[in-house]
């Protein structure tokens, strides 16, 4: 095992929410030293976002679920850009930039421009600095200054047209979205392998360079079947649920107990006959009406009906085993909960246990691959709000200790959110009235004894 | 053999096998293609199983012509290779280590069978960037489990929370976790290559598409993680505590309804030309709203479905109120926006036409980007034959 591959190298990461922060983290797990600057009027907002135990009280900003995850392994510093402090701010944020590799930002454009921090002048700073602004819609065209929020970006991005039932009242079902802000983590993974290319170019040449990225345009690629469809047929996208536009049947099964799932796939005739054979209805593969993918799609309505009448009968983990062991492609629905205890993805490490203030909790890697030269680091908290302050204002940029208390108590710098409404008002807001939630149908189950099935120990003092 | 300069294409010098099949591989071979990389697609002779998928022209199946196909393997070369044979894993041994990167994507294990694996390789290339992108992974119980997207939707735990709650779980169009996947593993050789920058030595990399998805679904493991909540599909609401956030019909189609920090109540209100609106307790109280959701609806739906799609966002965006577009395939095509940023490239397919190339994923200021038209099956056989001698 040796180093990782960007040891060395450092990432002043002026990104909030989740894109940005996602393509950092992933810099980060590659070794980089990233340095997150929120301002303490305007700390990333996910710092309000799922607390454990649901309790907000202390520095609840510390220990929440969304930030935790996307900024494990990340130093914090605080620089406050409101009013009269934004000036000071743009100054620290300059001699940061002299020291660093890669600039990282998701403000809307121009904003940056208004302190003096646009690609061309961070070039006079450091000349091979590479930058990349990730932002809803790009830096230019009619749509640039639109406000781009995650949860509007799948559509926008032209997934939803895709994603639906089939039946409904336009003879299809209405456009859905994914249950994750799927534009997000999409892009800030493109966002990632944007910057790396741009290493391996200055590497080479030793120039660094600017870097536009549209989140509405990283994931138009995953629709890029039906744009070419369009393209040659100029034929609309029809939405079909789970079903196949290669293969049938498949479709999603409903299995014994409750709220339990199946997916099937059958690739060809050989797996029809193997998934046949497996469920015990021979019969079926000598049924004409089966015999081809062209006559099983025609009569899909009449199979899912047959194969539901084996699937809700059978547990889904033993019919996932029975029909995959049968070479038929087939997998179990998991729920969250049973992602977490899924045997596959622990044998395979994908979770890490990392501290949260309230205990240890199981935080999922944000590479999905293993490398066999380097390990990539794991387990890694986030950073507290402003954790790092006087590390990187005294050992990064050399200021003294006047210095680093001046701009505490100008409010430049500290570790206490100054929130736009009242703290306690914020304690409130940030608690999730859960068993509202899951009245109107939006949570499977609230578990009180979560911890002893995730095999965690609770704190002792409870 | 396609020109490629070494100062204006990001990944220029770099050359590339890629013997995967499908989506996740190809669309990790394509990224690095468009990125200035020379790619050689070895394919088994009947060629890779997308060429077979479609779309066609006129629904005209033809091993050339695959929209899905061409999509994925544009900027390449093509080798067929019979890896059963002896003179087929000959050919290919002598492209590898001709390589800097090996592509592949087939059933764990079987590398290894064919006397291919990275422990067979790498002695003789020891800096291969190895990149095996599997569904499930190479290791763990799952391993040699078939697979695909819907497959990943499922066991990820992705597919549980999407869709309407009265309903089966939902499958995100388009393929998703192939593209998750091929994005990681594109992401692992860039960092691999970054890598042997440093050391020189080259390496395996074991990328799993169910893992690329998974990690995507961070928030809703984290909510049983940190709180014994099981989230449950709920319609488009994803993120419960933003309410609305959600696609509903208007008179031309659909629209991304979506408050954000500022919209409520104020601004709501005079967008649905109904400033009394702004007194009313559901525009006032963010919780009451989402909890009470279907009464809230009932003031939204009426006036929406009255308007037309542009006309609402553009009016909402003017606010700072962030509405958003539900796109298809021609609206993607015919954007003004998108036109205006050159997102389309194009491409002149043989034996099809015009079609566009999918697209500029992100714009680099030295090293733009670049596409090509993708390969005939076997196009660059005798080359690489001939090369191997």
């Amino acid at each position: 095992m040796s180093g990782l591959p960007l040891d060395g190298i450092r990432v002043l990461d002026l990104t909030q929410v989740y894109a940005g922060p996602t393509c950092t983290r992933m810099l980060a797990d590659l070794g980089a030293d990233v340095i997150k600057v929120e301002g303490l009027t305007r700390m990333d907002i996910t710092r309000n976002f799922v607390m454990p135990e649901n309790d907000s009280s202390d520095d609840y900003w510390n220990k929440a679920g969304y930030f935790l995850f996307r900024n494990g392994g990340k130093r914090s510093l605080t620089l406050d850009f409101s009013e009269e402090k934004g000036d000071v701010s743009a100054e620290i944020v300059k001699r940061l930039v002299a020291e660093s590799d890669i600039v990282a930002e998701s403000f809307r454009p121009h904003v940056m421009d208004k302190f003096g921090l646009d690609y061309e002048s961070l070039t006079k700073i450091k000349p091979d600095i590479i930058m990349i602004s990730l932002s809803g819609y790009g830096q230019n065209g009619p749509w640039r200054d639109f406000s781009g929020y995650g949860m509007g970006l799948e559509p926008a991005a032209g997934l939803s047209s895709l994603t639906g039932y089939k039946d409904g009242p336009d003879g299809q079902g209405a456009p859905l979205r994914t249950g994750i802000s799927f534009t997000d983590p999409y892009s800030g993974i493109v966002g990632a392998g944007a910057v790396l290319s741009a290493l391996l170019y200055r590497r080479r040449t030793g120039k660094g360079q600017y870097i536009d990225l549209s989140e509405q345009e990283a994931a138009v690629p995953v629709v890029g079947y039906a744009l070419m469809d369009y393209a040659m047929n100029e034929r609309q996208p029809r939405r079909i649920g789970n079903r196949s536009h290669w293969y049938a049947p498949q479709g999603c099964y409903r299995c014994a107990g409750e709220d339990n799932w199946l997916v099937i796939t059958v690739t060809d005739d050989d797996a029809w006959r193997a998934l046949c054979e497996a469920t015990g209805h021979p019969q079926w593969a000598s049924d004409k009406r089966f015999a081809d993918v062209e006559s099983r799609r025609e009569h899909h309505d009449a199979l899912d009906e047959l194969i539901t009448g084996w699937t809700r009968e059978q547990d889904q983990y033993a019919a996932m085993h029975s029909l995959q062991k049968a070479g038929v492609t087939a997998a179990a629905v998991l729920n969250p909960k049973q992602v977490l205890l899924d045997p596959h993805l622990r044998e395979r490490g994908f979770f890490d246990r990392v501290e949260t203030g309230q205990g240890p909790r199981p935080v999922p890697h944000q590479i999905g691959a293993k490398f066999s030269a380097f390990e990539m680091p794991s387990a890694r908290r986030a950073p507290k709000l402003g954790e790092h302050n006087r590390e990187v204002l005294q050992g990064l940029l050399g200021m003294s200790d006047d210095e680093v208390k001046d701009l505490e108590e100008r409010k430049v710098i500290g570790d206490t959110p100054a929130t736009a409404v009242p703290l306690p008002v914020m304690r409130m807001f940030v608690q999730w009235p859960l068993h509202s939630y899951g009245q109107m149908g939006a949570l499977g189950g609230i578990e009180k004894d979560y911890r002893a099935q995730l095999g965690i120990e609770p704190p002792a003092s409870e | 053999m396609r020109p490629c300069s070494l100062t204006d294409s990001a990944l220029g010098g770099l050359r590339v096998i890629d013997l995967s099949q499908g989506i996740a591989g190809p669309y990790c071979a394509r990224l690095l293609a468009d990125l200035g990389a020379e790619v050689i697609k070895v394919e088994p002779p009947e060629g890779d199983f997308t060429r077979r998928l479609g779309p066609f022209p006129g629904d005209v199946p033809d091993p050339e012509k695959s929209g899905l196909f061409i999509h994925l393997n544009g900027n390449k070369q093509s080798v067929t290779v019979d890896l059963d044979s002896d003179e087929g894993r000959a050919v290919l041994r002598k492209l590898i280590a001709s390589a800097d990167v090996l592509i592949e994507s087939e059933t764990p294990g079987r590398m290894a069978e064919l006397g291919l694996g990275f422990g067979d390789v790498s002695g003789e290339c020891p800096k291969l960037v190895y990149c095996s992108v599997t569904p499930f992974g190479q290791t763990g119980p799952y391993a040699k489990f078939t697979g695909n997207s819907l497959t990943c939707m499922a066991l990820s735990g992705l597919m549980y929370v999407t869709g309407d709650p009265d309903k089966e779980p939902l499958i995100t169009g388009g393929e998703p976790a192939d593209y998750f996947g091929g994005l990681h593993a594109w992401v692992c050789v860039l960092a691999a290559l970054e890598h042997r920058g440093e050391t020189g030595a080259g390496q395996h990399i074991d990328v799993s598409c169910l893992e690329a998805l998974g990690a995507a679904d961070e928030y809703n493991t984290t909510m049983y993680a940190w709180l014994g909540a099981i989230r449950r599909r709920f319609y488009s609401r994803h993120h419960i505590p933003t309410y609305p956030s959600e696609i509903f019909p208007c008179r031309d189609g659909h629209i991304v309804v979506i408050g954000g920090a500022t919209g409520f109540p104020l601004m709501m209100a005079i967008l649905l030309e109904q400033p009394e609106l702004e007194e009313h307790p559901l525009f006032q109280n963010l919780w009451m709203r989402t909890i009470k959701w279907e009464e809230f609806e009932k003031i939204l739906r009426p006036y929406l479905l009255e308007h037309d799609w542009l006309d609402l966002l553009t009016r909402a965006q003017e606010m700072s109120v962030p509405f958003a577009a539900v796109m298809s395939p021609q609206t993607l095509m015919e954007s003004d926006h998108l036109a205006e940023r050159r997102f389309f490239g194009e491409i002149d397919q043989p034996g099809v036409g015009k079609l566009p190339a999918v697209g500029n994923l992100f714009r680099m200021s030295e090293t733009p980007l670049s596409f090509g038209p993708a390969p005939a099956l076997g196009a660059d056989s005798a080359a690489a034959v001939e090369g191997s001698k």
